[in-house]
């Protein structure tokens, strides 16, 4: 009786893949800001940068509409260049608009996760496979 | 995934997509399927949930970029409210006015019955007049009183449709979701 309640609880909460898609929801424009002002960079470059630092965007949907909106808000400018040995693309770099809006991002995202930690973070959880 | 394209190109085109922007969309879209593709990446993982539904990528791609109007609801989601506030808000100003004027006024109407039997109706002229039959009625008003009761009226009119809106709005509410 007790472990069927734990089982619909958990089936009730929302899954783990399900619940990082939420938060990254709220962050991806942030982490598309940080790669490219890392150095200038074209969609699927920047694709590959998260996926290097662990964040694969699988479920997220696509950067190219968000990189859409950050070009019509004036967050980044653009321009085009041949790829290493390939064809011309479209490079993304943080405007000075973008670049102030990824420094009160980040101080949001910290000031975020800092408060959400001090709830967390004392938790301890022991999770017992049978 | 050429087909994924072709089917971005038809919606771009579809939704008036000037030809320069589309082309330059589609290209950067198929040099980053070719990479992902060289670099052993699924479409699904460079584009999502998005790589099943080219269409919609398409449009939301170009709504994004500010290329064409964002899907109505959105918009309309943020517009809607203050047009019914105001709606209401003027709704309830008749209804007030309506209601100092039928109040602050001498009385104005009075109304008459008088079955088929030949009695004879108040002398004062009649407003509105009902054709003879059966039973008739005779409203006895001043000029004014016609407007403070239309205005009533469609006041009260205004205000249950205006009660009507912001139900169906309530329930039309997409959930809220981080941006």
């Amino acid at each position: 009786m007790r472990d069927k309640g734990v089982g619909a609880t958990m089936r009730d909460m929302v899954v783990g893949s399900q619940r990082r898609t939420e938060l990254l929801r709220g962050v991806l424009d942030l982490c598309l800001l940080a790669v490219m002002n890392e150095e200038p960079a074209y969609g699927y470059e920047m694709t590959k940068r998260l996926r290097e630092r662990g964040l694969a965007i699988v479920g997220e949907g696509s950067i190219y509409p968000l990189l859409g909106r950050l070009e019509r808000d004036g967050l980044v400018e653009t321009y085009r260049a041949a790829s290493d040995g390939g064809p011309m693309r479209k490079y993304y770099r943080p405007s000075s608009t973008g670049r102030l809006a990824l420094a009160l991002g980040v101080s949001e995202w910290r000031a975020a996760r800092d408060a959400v930690d001090a709830v967390l973070a004392p938790v301890k959880v022991e999770v017992i496979h049978e | 995934m050429s087909d994924f394209i072709e089917q971005c190109r038809s919606e771009w085109r579809r939704l008036g997509v000037p030809d320069p922007l589309a082309e330059e969309m589609a290209s950067d879209l198929a040099s980053d399927l070719s990479d992902a593709a060289a670099d052993g990446v699924s479409a699904e993982e460079l584009l999502g949930s998005s790589a099943f539904d080219p269409r919609s990528f398409a449009a939301s791609w170009a709504a994004e970029r500010g290329i064409i109007p964002a899907a109505p609801g959105r918009r309309n989601a943020r517009r809607r409210p203050l047009v019914l506030v105001a709606f209401t808000a003027l709704a309830a100003l008749a209804l007030i006015v309506a209601a100092l004027l039928l109040l602050t006024g001498r009385p104005t109407v009075a109304v008459a019955v008088s079955r088929a039997t030949g009695a004879r109706l108040p002398t004062a002229p009649p407003a509105f007049f009902v054709p003879p039959g059966p039973s008739r009625q005779v409203l006895h008003t001043s000029a004014a009183a016609p407007v403070a009761w239309l205005l009533l009226f469609l006041a009260i009119v205004a205000l249950g449709f205006a009660a009507w809106l912001w139900s169906s709005w309530g329930r039309s509410r997409p959930p809220s979701v981080p941006a």
